[in-house]
């Protein structure tokens, strides 16, 4: 039996939508259909995704083609250590358009918080 | 020859001494608390949880999803199919419970609640659990810890965000005629992990 020494606070390890940057342009739309479709997974690490404001995440995955990215959003894709990205997030109704428009938003993301780990303001 | 003896007599009852010093160290460690019911609890919740994450990507994902060996089913019996990723957990829940029972030490409890269950033994019973699972629905990303009484024992009870994690997740409880709540998707919490740990005070 333990004698309890803790206190009795939530344990906060997420910040909220502000840390999902607003940008223009498509991007704008993109990071709508992010946030209502990827978020969900990528916002939390649920399940092995990649969180883009986390630079160790995302570091091996900006420089790699935006059309092997488009493929594994759209077709689906098994992880190394078999973690699983279900084709479009699992929800088909999500056009070709815009599963690359919310790929290019959380890559922009990504690219953001990494150049703000190597050049901290 | 006999100067050799004595060091080597010397030096077997000096490493018996350190041996037995530190036996007593680790003994007195033991029996010493030294974590907090949280750290407990999230420790227990981590081994739960990189199991339970280990099990559906090594083994459901790999052989159902990938490979199309074999299928994971809720009739696994019937099917002769893997058993889902949450019934493995609950099964191994149930393991505890009854092995706990039979060693006072290490009495603590887990299990697998929502607010929408299939199974409606599944839902929250205690203050503590609804206004729990209802936290980790409203706060993403936050576990919600409290101390509750029951039955004149005091808990510590921690709970545990329970995600959906694939498609199948969602669909499976969408599409079963005995679920409660019926628009799931990918990346909803669905339930929580309530493990219960007694404490002193």
């Amino acid at each position: 039996m333990l004698s309890c020494l803790c206190t009795l606070t939530p344990l906060s390890v997420h910040a909220g939508e502000e840390q999902y940057i607003e940008l223009s342009g498509e991007l704008a739309e993109g990071r709508t259909i992010w946030i209502a479709n990827c978020e969900g997974c990528h916002g939390y690490g649920i399940a092995g995704a990649p969180i883009p404001m986390r630079a160790r995440d995302w570091a091996p995955r900006v420089d790699k083609p935006a059309e092997e990215l488009y493929q594994h959003a759209l077709q689906g894709f098994f992880g190394p250590d078999d973690t699983y990205m279900p084709a479009r997030g699992g929800n088909d109704s999500l056009s070709d358009s815009d599963v690359i428009q919310a790929v290019n938003y959380m890559v922009a993301l990504a690219k953001y918080y990494l150049e703000e780990t190597e050049n901290p303001k | 020859m006999k100067t050799r003896s004595k060091i080597l007599f010397a030096s077997t009852i000096g490493s018996a001494m350190t041996l037995g010093v530190a036996a007593a160290i680790a003994n007195d460690a033991a029996d010493t608390p030294s974590i907090t019911p949280k750290t407990m609890a999230d420790a227990l919740h981590m081994v739960m949880d990189s199991d339970r994450a280990v099990y559906t990507r090594r083994i459901v994902n790999r052989l159902a999803a990938k490979e199309k060996v074999i299928t994971a089913s809720e009739h696994f019996e019937d099917e002769k199919a893997l058993v889902l990723p949450a019934q493995m957990f609950r099964f191994g829940a149930e393991m505890v419970t009854e092995r706990a029972a039979e060693n006072p030490d290490v009495n603590f409890s887990y299990s697998l609640q929502s607010l929408w269950p299939i199974n409606s033994q599944n839902a929250p019973k205690t203050d503590a659990e609804k206004e729990g699972l209802q936290f980790v629905v409203d706060n993403k990303g936050e576990n919600y810890y409290t101390t509750e009484e029951l039955g004149g024992q005091n808990y510590f009870t921690a709970i545990y965000a329970d995600t959906a994690v694939s498609p199948v997740c969602a669909s499976c409880h969408n599409d079963h005629v005995d679920s409660p709540r019926t628009d799931f998707k990918i990346g909803d919490v669905m339930g929580g992990v309530v493990i219960r740990i007694p404490i002193e005070s």
